[in-house]
């Protein structure tokens, strides 16, 4: 299986060893991995802010560097999300860009879904809590959002379950929004804060040394709060636990 | 322009009262999330209004048609209002036409939505609001903060002040039983006085010709059941078939607004009771023109539960009176942004894109898909934020040339250094700044150091 | 410009909606796939529902027992009782009511209910009386509800009332009541007796 590895511009430019964790992960799985130089972004920071139109260039780009992949998969639901559900729109429902997105899956889908692994040989002795992101939950379907009448399941905990040593709990309101939402964190800094402020308190009430999800954004937000505001925690990608081992 | 986030940044100042405000509402939404557990059928009940209410809306003129003359068969008087202005007008003409000079009247956004408080009262109409929430920020000269629950965020300590000083005999307590009694006393007065009683329109029924009102407090049954005219005040969209359709709305909106498995009061008036009067007013107020956006005419199948209020973590953390609109929220951004883009192009921002609020929705409206399509519209009503505006040009450049990116990429550790100043970088207001790396995973990859 | 100012406000209105269509009621949508909970047991649910969700008090008449005699036990402080049951003693009747005010006097109001929804505690009372405020000014109300008339759900209860016009003559109202009055508007504290009765009893018969 062909897969193109898809790291987003803020994992690329911050977080470069969730990049490197997705690789080591990916190969080890026996997977044919490359990853297309000219990729940058996925175009939502635009979309969001209300300039999808500057984002479409992108699209098209993207459907061009991943084209011939069986799989693209990037370490990041909320740009996975955008791809998938947003660049059908973005492109005119462009054939060939619709199947390059419908194609495209984060890390955490491709692991459970597709591979549907079982074992992995990693080991983090740690009590870790999940931050379910709310692209991740709310549009990629990775775990039952707490507002429906549906089933419980979540796949993120049901991989680091596969983790040697782990303790995983949830905080309370398990998949409320952190407040990152790109330039929401900005234009609405005052919200956004004390949106992270209260998830950060709900993370550290657990009692986990490490909080972990799917999404380098929100942790970088998180993060970023923490060390503003004093709150000892740490903050690890998902792909770095499932890849610790290697 | 008045701006969601400067009016939020000023309410999060108080931040006990700010915490207080996001538990109440957190605690209404989980209420709603147990009950909701409790129907298997709950998605499928949520699927079905769907289907109801985008079959009536794209059928209105069927429906509102059939309404009319079941209503008029029932003995009721209908009359259509274009806009705010009209319907105004319309009640104060019935109302000064039968010498009436005190009304009393039922929770209604149609209502505040139209001004029609102030209309009246400037014409020497006197107007009591009768649910206590809308009576208490009556007293106080307050606007609603929300759609179900507009006085939850007052202090009862206020609500005490403002009653002794505007319900004699009310004793130094503020024990919510007791005021609510106090209340409830003078009401009954106001409500024998009363000329007419206004209420608005929870669904109208278009098989019947029926209206369908549905209170907690029986309010709207007090204001309906003494005096001798029942004025009905109901947007056009309010319509929907019938009473098979009734059931699915009935089981969805008080489970959806407050937990609750009803409300206690669910009353059907179908024409007036003999002896007296029954007008209803179909107002449009620019829904007829909302219907025809290809985009956003769905969030007209809104039923005013207030439930994409409750699990809207930014409402809950910046309260009704930090949107420019009187319906605050996922829904009240949306319908501001219908009734006037650019003056209410401040609350687009304020929302994280989280989606929790298109999960509750009883109805399914896309609330947060909504809102990024008038992000996307901002520009051409020249509301756009200018910084952000900036930013996307600067990200487009960047991220449209792949070598320029990673040139920047290369000397991006640069940007460890960046001022932290909030004027000249707002992500310091509430973080430390994030520390580049040496490397980018684009550089290690080309070094082969993956 | 000229038609446009000659045209009434529901001309207006109607210029801007989708053209009537031939037969909107056959491209109803298919709701097929909705089946609502029903109990095996829905009077059981009911009085649960009605005793906790709803908060009022049920009380099951035993065949023996005298109905006045019930409705003064519950109420024994009640100086004026309201209503125009044939077999409730009362001193008031809501069909020849003088003074409005007299409405508001009221201890006790005894109504009949027709149809009892266990999902929810609502209770169908049409209106069978001239003054229908004794249904809510009433400082507490009883309802009367035969225990054979209780189905599960509202799309039950609706069913039978879209069945039976007789419901809405020839007052032309009806309503669903579960409880008390009740409000939550002062810092979310639950208050019954906000604008309509303050306890409701529903005797079951």
């Amino acid at each position: 299986m062909k897969i193109g590895l898809f790291i987003p511009c803020y994992v690329d430019a911050l977080y470069p060893e969730v990049g490197v964790s997705t690789y080591k992960l990916l190969t080890s799985l026996g997977l044919e991995v490359d990853y297309p130089e000219k990729q940058t972004c996925c175009g939502q920071p635009m979309g969001n802010a209300g300039f999808q139109d500057m984002a479409k260039p992108l699209a098209k780009n993207y459907a061009k560097l991943f084209d011939g992949f069986d799989y693209v998969v990037a370490p990041s639901a909320s740009c996975t999300a955008y791809v998938r559900h947003f660049y059908p729109q973005l492109s005119g429902n462009s054939p060939h860009i619709c199947e390059v997105a419908g194609r495209t899956v984060d890390l955490v889908e491709f692991l459970h879904d597709i591979l549907k692994v079982e074992k992995l040989p990693a080991r983090f002795p740690h009590k870790v809590s999940v931050h379910n992101s709310c692209h991740g939950v709310r549009e990629l379907g990775l775990a039952a959002p707490s507002e429906r009448n549906v089933p419980p399941y979540n796949k993120v905990i049901d991989l680091l379950k596969l983790v040697d040593g782990i303790t995983v709990v949830e905080p309370q309101r398990k998949d409320e929004c952190c407040g990152f939402g790109g330039m929401f964190s900005i234009e609405e800094k005052a919200v956004s804060c004390q949106m992270g402020l209260d998830k950060l308190k709900r993370h550290a009430e657990t009692g986990a040394e490490f909080v972990t999800g799917p999404d380098s954004s929100c942790l970088m937000h998180l993060e970023g709060i923490a060390k503003k505001e004093g709150i000892d925690m740490k903050f690890i990608h998902l792909a770095q636990i499932l890849s610790s081992g290697l | 322009m008045i701006s969601h986030s400067s009016a939020s940044q000023e309410y999060l100042k108080d931040t006990a009262t700010a915490a207080r405000h996001d538990e109440t509402f957190y605690g209404v939404r989980h209420k709603r999330d147990v009950i909701s557990r409790s129907l298997p059928e709950w998605e499928d009940l949520r699927e079905a209004a769907s289907r109801i209410k985008e079959h009536t809306l794209e059928n209105l003129s069927y429906y509102l048609t059939q309404f009319e003359e079941k209503a008029l068969e029932n003995g009721a008087k209908v009359l259509w209002a274009k806009d705010a202005e009209e319907y105004n007008k319309i009640v104060y003409e019935i109302l000064s036409g039968k010498g009436i000079d005190k009304v009393v009247k039922s929770k209604s956004m149609l209502t505040e939505e139209c001004h029609l408080n102030d209309f009246l009262e400037e014409r020497g109409i006197q107007v009591v609001e009768s649910d206590l929430g809308e009576r208490i920020l009556q007293m106080m000269k307050l606007a609603p903060s929300h759609v179900v629950m507009p006085a939850l965020h007052i202090h009862k300590e206020d609500i005490g002040d403002c009653f002794r000083e505007k319900i004699s005999g009310t004793e130094n307590n503020n024990d919510p039983t007791y005021l609510t009694h106090v209340a409830r006393m003078h009401l009954r007065e106001k409500f024998l006085e009363a000329g007419a009683g206004i209420t608005g329109a929870n669904f109208g029924i278009a098989a019947t010709g029926e209206v369908v009102v549905c209170t907690n407090e029986g309010n709207a049954d007090m204001s309906t059941a003494m005096p001798p005219l029942h004025i009905v005040s109901m947007g056009i969209e309010k319509v929907i078939p019938d009473q098979y359709s009734l059931a699915i709305f009935h089981r969805l909106l008080a489970r959806s607004a407050t937990g609750q498995p009803t409300t206690a009061f669910t009353s059907h008036f179908r024409g007036p009771v003999p002896g007296k009067e029954m007008y209803i007013i179909l107002v449009d107020n620019g829904r007829s023109e909302f219907l025809k956006n290809p985009e956003h005419w769905k969030t007209l199948k809104c039923i005013r539960c207030g439930a994409c209020m409750n699990t809207c973590p930014v409402y809950r953390r910046s309260s009704g009176y930090s949107y420019s609109y009187f319906i605050p929220g996922p829904i009240g951004i949306n319908l501001s942004m219908l009734h006037n883009p650019k003056s209410n192009s401040g609350n687009v921002a304020a929302c994280s894109l989280c989606c929790s609020c298109d999960n509750v929705c009883p109805v399914k409206v896309d609330l947060s898909t909504q809102i990024y399509k008038w992000r996307q519209q901002l520009d051409s009503f020249g509301t756009a934020s200018k910084e952000k505006k900036l930013i996307s040009n600067v990200m487009k450049t960047i991220f449209n040339h792949p070598n320029l990116y990673t040139n920047l990429l290369r000397i991006s550790p640069l940007l460890n250094i960046l001022p932290t100043n909030i004027g000249l970088n707002p992500w310091a207001y509430g973080h430390k700044m994030m520390h580049f790396p040496k490397k980018s995973f684009h550089q290690l990859w080309k070094e082969k150091k993956v | 410009m000229e038609r446009e100012e000659s045209m009434t406000s529901k001309e207006k209105i109607f210029a801007n909606l989708n053209p009537l269509h031939n037969d909107p009621v056959a491209d109803k949508p298919d709701l097929s796939f909705l089946s609502p909970t029903s109990y095996q047991d829905p009077l059981k649910v009911f009085i649960e529902t009605s005793q906790t969700n709803a908060g009022a008090n049920v009380i099951e008449l035993n065949p023996d027992e005298d109905i006045n005699q019930r409705i003064l036990l519950a109420y024994p402080e009640a100086k004026i009782i309201a209503s125009n049951i044939p077999d409730i003693k009362a001193n008031l009747n809501p069909d020849a009511i003088k003074e409005k005010s007299d409405l508001l006097k009221v201890d006790v109001g005894v109504v009949e209910g027709k149809i009892g929804v266990a999902e929810n505690g609502c209770v169908w009372v049409p209106q069978t009386m001239k003054e229908r405020a004794i249904c809510f000014a009433s400082e507490n109300l009883i309802i009367l509800l035969d225990k054979k008339s209780i189905v599960s759900n509202m799309h039950e209860a609706y069913r039978l009332i879209s069945e039976n016009s007789n419901y809405f003559s020839p007052y032309n109202f009806g309503t669903f009541i579960s409880g008390p009055s009740k409000t939550a508007d002062i810092e979310g504290a639950l208050v019954f007796g906000a604008q309509g009765a303050k306890t409701l009893t529903l005797i079951l018969l």
